[in-house]
């Protein structure tokens, strides 16, 4: 080693130290733990990027990675013994997420006023977040313009990436989101090099309308007549929390003429079923309220229960709002046919066996508070939960409505195959 | 005396005493005064006379059975009291063996005593007129209230006594799941955390969200304790090594009236074969069969609770339940823990019959 290298190295080590330095007494100012830690990871790895173009060898940045290493699970280690414990079990949901502060790098407006409304939760269900967010990116393509020395079909996608991470900070991304952005990559990178860029962007764009139609809004269309066919005169429909596509058959199958009556099962943390409880009562169907542990007194009223999807599963298992899984056991129970509607685009493949696997937690911000007047402050040994979703197993469903027709959750696996692997 | 009485309908009317302990509590005060004023010649006309009080009182308050219990258990110590003092002279009718016929119709073979009540009762049964002997009946007053006594010991230490065997049904770093807002349950857990360390995840029990004074109190004691809406208890049941719930009554066949809500945990358990623990203490055994009623709930609540007043004209368009109880099958259920002991739900039959007098089941 060269005198001159040598220097090199032991200034590489000194920055890698201040960087080290610097992110506790940052971290020291955030209110409470969770945040600390994920404030700690987000602003070492801004600060290991930063250090980066500096010292742009491996070696400074390895040894700046395993320093925050080590920080953290130090940080993890302080933790008592019952708090770790109970922890470990949820370590994985994911820290809760806070509204991300100030856009870092190239982040387009319409993205960065999308990521505050996902993490404020303006903006919910798997359809109203795909469509904002492929609304959003319309308009980050349309104000794209490819730099020098490189294509659009090689640029964009890494452009878009960078705002996708900043609607991932804000909030974990969606399967419905996951699947579309797959296709508009696929798109992007199959998009023709000749084209003038207007052109191309242009073409990205009604691509993306005819996605956001043919996959969203048209597939509703079908699913409302096809679930239309499962009502009857006289039925007693149950449906858990808001689901738009159940709104949609409900309030269709209403227009329809059909004479039902629609019970809302509801609950914390988020009681969306009352939302849907105005719409539907506004439009003249009779509807009952229930929140979910009322559930069995109310159950044997009940001809057909429909809710609506976060995720498909390849098993046929259904990813959907917390609670939906219990309302599926219920109904099993007593032998009512328990339908799922689902369009196709929100198929995922790989299998979940329980809801721990993967799953979301409510920040406590946006859960509405319990209409009882005593507040639980989190005590050292007590600490509040809102897990999003559940796993509904395939068998306690009786069938998925989709687009594509009424199938039992164990056909579910063949649908890639049956539409094309390049539609899912 | 009689405004005693009427004082404690009122209060079960108005829903001013809930929870069984109390009532319990109350109903024993209650009946206590009431004997310890009762002019009466004959034990026949004291028991009809608190059969009258007892009638009246489950009439009040359909939905708090400890009350029937409390009446019953009480009518059975007067007998079981009337009894040994009459059956001290002639005790020979007494020295029959065990034999299939007295099995079968006693059902009791555990101890000597219940079975010289039945015997006896039979016997009285045939000839009336062995009732007009007993001019002590009065002076069996202070057996009485010494027997009363002891009931409103076991009721002022139940939840001392459920607690006893906590340690054994809790091991360490279990994840305990349970609902509503139940003492029995509270103290329960409390106690074994003191030689156990582990989780309790508690589900808050909407509308009356009871699990969040639960959690409060279990997280004071120094016990991890995650709150949770009820939404999530199927998707955490995969993590939770056992159910623990309260009882409002535990019903002859071996169900249980619990929180609303209770059905959902104890079926989710079923469905990840998580064992349920209902922790209760006996004077919630009630003598009665739920047999056409499986899912309906024994009461229903205010809707205030669900959707209030200030959704605005929403109310006015839809309906909403509140169901206060659940109905919850003995097959659901793996364990009664009881101030006497542990039983499997299918001895709950034979627990009342030793606790009550057949005769009383009908107040």
């Amino acid at each position: 080693m060269s005198k001159q290298e040598r220097r090199e190295l032991q200034e590489k080590q000194r920055a890698a130290k201040e960087v080290a330095k610097a992110q506790p007494a940052k971290g020291a100012k955030a209110a409470n733990k969770p945040s600390q830690a994920s404030q700690d990871n987000q602003s070492s790895k801004k600060l290991s990027k930063a250090a980066e173009p500096s010292t742009p060898s491996l070696g400074a940045s390895a040894s700046a990675k395993s320093l925050n290493a080590t920080s953290a699970s130090t940080s993890q280690h302080n933790l008592t013994g019952t708090e770790a414990f109970g922890l470990r079990i949820f370590s994985h949901f994911g820290a809760i997420k806070h509204p991300s502060g100030p856009a870092k790098g190239d982040i387009h407006p319409a993205i960065v006023r999308l990521g505050r409304q996902f993490a404020e939760f303006a903006i919910t269900g798997a359809n109203a977040r795909c469509i904002a967010t492929l609304t959003a990116f319309q308009s980050v393509i349309q104000d794209y313009s490819t730099p020098p020395n490189t294509t659009l079909s090689r640029h964009l996608t890494t452009h878009l990436s960078h705002q996708i991470n900043h609607l991932v900070g804000a909030r974990p991304m969606s399967v419905s989101m996951a699947n579309a952005i797959k296709h508009i990559k696929v798109e992007i990178t199959n998009s023709d090099i000749d084209m003038p860029e207007q052109n191309a962007k242009d073409e990205l764009c009604h691509k993306i309308d005819l996605y956001i139609r043919d996959r969203i809004i048209v597939a509703d269309k079908v699913i409302r007549t096809t679930a239309l066919r499962k009502i009857q005169d006289g039925d007693t429909i149950l449906t858990y929390a808001r689901s738009s596509v159940v709104e949609k058959v409900l309030l269709y199958a209403h227009s329809k003429g059909r004479e039902f009556s629609v019970i809302v099962v509801d609950s914390r943390p988020m009681l969306e079923g009352k939302g849907l409880l105005s719409k539907l009562s506004s439009a003249g169907i009779r509807c009952t309220y229930i929140l979910l542990p009322a559930l069995p007194s109310i159950i044997d009223e009940v001809n057909i229960v429909f809710v609506g999807a976060h995720s498909m599963l390849s098993n046929g298992a259904v990813f959907s709002r917390a609670g939906t899984a219990m309302v599926a056991m219920m109904a099993q129970e007593r032998s009512i046919p328990f339908v799922v509607c689902c369009e196709t685009y929100k198929y995922s493949e790989g299998i979940h066996l329980d809801s721990f696997t993967k799953n979301e937690l409510a920040p406590l911000s946006v859960s509405i508070p319990a209409a009882s007047s005593e507040e639980v402050q989190s005590e050292p040994n007590l600490q509040i939960l809102n897990p999003l979703y559940d796993l509904t197993p395939p068998t306690n469903i009786t069938a998925v409505v989709t687009e594509v027709g009424v199938i039992p959750p164990s056909s579910v696996s063949s649908l890639p195959f049956a539409l094309g692997r390049q539609f899912i | 005396m009689d405004s005693q009485v009427d004082n404690l309908i009122w209060k079960l009317r108005r829903r001013q005493i809930v929870g069984s302990r109390l009532t319990a509590i109350e109903t024993l005060l209650v009946l206590r005064q009431y004997i310890t004023k009762a002019k009466f010649t004959t034990i026949d006309q004291l028991i009809q006379k608190i059969k009258g009080i007892g009638a009246r009182l489950v009439a009040a308050q359909p939905t708090e059975p400890v009350v029937g219990n409390i009446v019953r258990k009480v009518l059975h110590h007067i007998r079981e009291e009337y009894k040994t003092a009459a059956n001290k002279p002639g005790s020979s009718i007494q020295s029959s063996a065990f034999s299939l016929r007295n099995f079968v119709v006693s059902g009791q073979p555990r101890h000597q005593a219940t079975l010289q009540k039945t015997e006896a009762r039979d016997h009285l049964l045939r000839s009336r007129s062995d009732w007009h002997h007993d001019n002590h009946a009065e002076s069996l007053k202070p057996v009485i209230m010494e027997a009363i006594q002891d009931i409103f010991d076991e009721l002022e230490t139940v939840y001392e006594s459920v607690s006893k065997s906590a340690k054994d049904h809790i091991h360490s770093d279990e994840i305990i799941l349970t609902i509503g807002k139940s003492r029995t349950v509270e103290s329960f857990l409390k106690a074994a955390a003191h030689t156990r360390k582990f989780t309790v995840i508690v589900a808050e029990t909407a509308p009356s969200y009871g699990g969040k004074s639960t959690a409060k109190a279990l997280a004071s004691a120094g016990i991890s304790t995650f709150l949770v809406p009820d939404s999530s208890i199927y998707a955490l049941m995969s993590r939770v090594n056992k159910v623990i719930l309260g009882a409002h009554a535990v019903l002859a066949q071996g169900g249980i009236f619990a929180v609303s809500g209770s059905l959902m945990v104890a079926t989710a358990a079923r469905a990840h074969s998580t064992p349920v623990v209902v922790c209760t203490g006996q004077f919630k055994l009630t003598p009665l069969w739920n047999l056409n009623n499986e899912y309906g709930s024994a009461d229903i609540e205010n809707p205030d609770a669900v959707l209030g007043f200030d959704e605005g004209s929403l109310v006015d368009k839809v309906d909403v339940v509140n169901p206060y109880y659940d109905y919850v099958k003995p097959e659901l259920i793996d364990v009664l823990i009881t101030n006497d002991g542990d039983h499997p739900p299918s001895s709950v039959y034979r627990l009342i019959k030793e606790a009550y007098d057949d005769a009383d089941h009908e107040l």
